[in-house]
C-alpha cells in the first residue's frame, strides 16, 4: 500500500492504515510505503494537545500496524527532498531507495493500492 | 458467459471519492462496463466518500447519473459493495444492530451490499486485477 498524503486533512491515510491493519490481522503480508507527502505519516511525536485536529492519531495507527506484523518502508529521496532526518521517524520504519522499492513492488506486490 | 468470466478472472474496482466533484466515479463505471463486456467478473467497492455514489434519488442535471449507472452494472452482473463503517459515518445506516448484523437503510438501493473492512480485504485477496481511483 502506498501512502502519498500527509497524516491529516484528508481521510486517505486513516483509511489506508485501517485496511492495512485489518489485512495483517487476517494473516496477509502487508507493506506500507510512505512516499511523497506521505513521509510525514512516519514522523514521530505527533500530537494534538489542544484537540484542534480531533482526528485519530496516524502515528498510533502506524505503531499498531507494525505491532501486528506489518512492514513500513519510507522512500529515501522523499525524505531528502523535504529535509527530514532518519532520527525524526517512528522507530522501526525502514528507509529504502527508489530502486529497491521498485524491486520490492515487483517482487512482493501482488496487489498494490495507492491512497 | 460464466466460462468467459472464469477465463478473464475478477477485476476489483475501488472508488475512493464521491460522484460529480471529479470524474473518478465515471472512470470506474466506464471500466466496469467495458470489463463486463470482455467477460470479466467485476466487483466494485465504494470506500470513504464513494459511498455517496449509491445514494438513491440522485438527480444530476448535466452529468451521468452514477446511481443509475451502478444499478445497470449490477443488473449485468457486477457486484457493488459499500464500506459499512463509512456508510454509518455518513448517515446511510439507521437502526444498526451490530450483534445481529441487521440494519435499515432506506436511502441505499437493494443491489448494494455493505461489507466490513474484512470483507473488503477478502475481495482484494481473491481479485486477479485491481484498479483504484479517487485517491486525490
Amino acid at each position: 500500500m502506498e501512502l502519498t498524503h500527509p497524516p491529516f486533512g484528508r481521510e486517505n491515510t486513516y483509511a489506508a492504515l485501517f485496511v492495512g491493519s485489518a489485512s495483517v490481522s487476517m494473516g496477509i503480508e502487508v507493506t506500507v510505503l510512505l512516499a511523497g507527502e506521505g513521509i510525514y505519516v512516519g514522523l514521530k511525536g505527533q500530537n494534538d494537545p489542544q484537540g484542534r485536529i480531533n482526528l485519530p492519531s496516524t502515528e498510533k495507527q502506524v505503531r499498531d500496524f507494525m505491532e501486528l506484523g506489518g512492514r513500513v518502508v519510507v522512500e529515501q529521496q522523499s525524505l531528502e527532498d523535504r529535509g527530514i532526518a532518519a532520527g525524526e521517524l517512528i522507530e522501526g520504519l525502514e528507509i529504502l531507495d527508489s530502486s529497491t522499492i521498485a524491486d520490492l513492488m515487483l517482487d512482493k506486490g501482488d496487489h498494490i493500492m495507492v491512497f | 458467459m460464466v466460462a468467459e468470466a472464469r477465463k478473464k478472472g475478477t477485476l476489483a474496482l475501488v472508488l475512493f471519492s464521491a460522484p460529480y466533484g471529479n470524474q473518478y466515479a465515471n472512470h470506474v463505471c466506464n471500466i466496469a462496463d467495458r470489463a463486463l463486456g470482455m467477460g470479466y467478473n467485476v466487483e466494485i467497492f465504494l470506500y470513504g466518500d464513494a459511498v455517496h455514489a449509491h445514494l438513491t434519488e440522485q438527480k444530476p442535471k448535466n452529468f451521468v447519473n452514477i446511481g443509475e449507472t451502478l444499478a445497470r452494472l449490477a443488473d449485468r452482473g457486477a457486484a457493488v459493495y459499500s464500506c459499512l463503517i463509512c456508510a454509518i459515518a455518513r448517515g446511510y445506516i439507521r437502526d444498526y444492530d451490530e450483534g445481529r448484523k441487521v440494519y435499515n437503510s432506506p436511502i441505499t438501493p437493494p443491489f448494494v451490499k455493505y461489507v466490513t473492512v474484512q470483507g473488503f480485504v477478502n475481495m482484494i485477496k481473491k481479485a486477479d486485477r485491481i484498479m483504484m481511483f479517487g485517491s486525490s
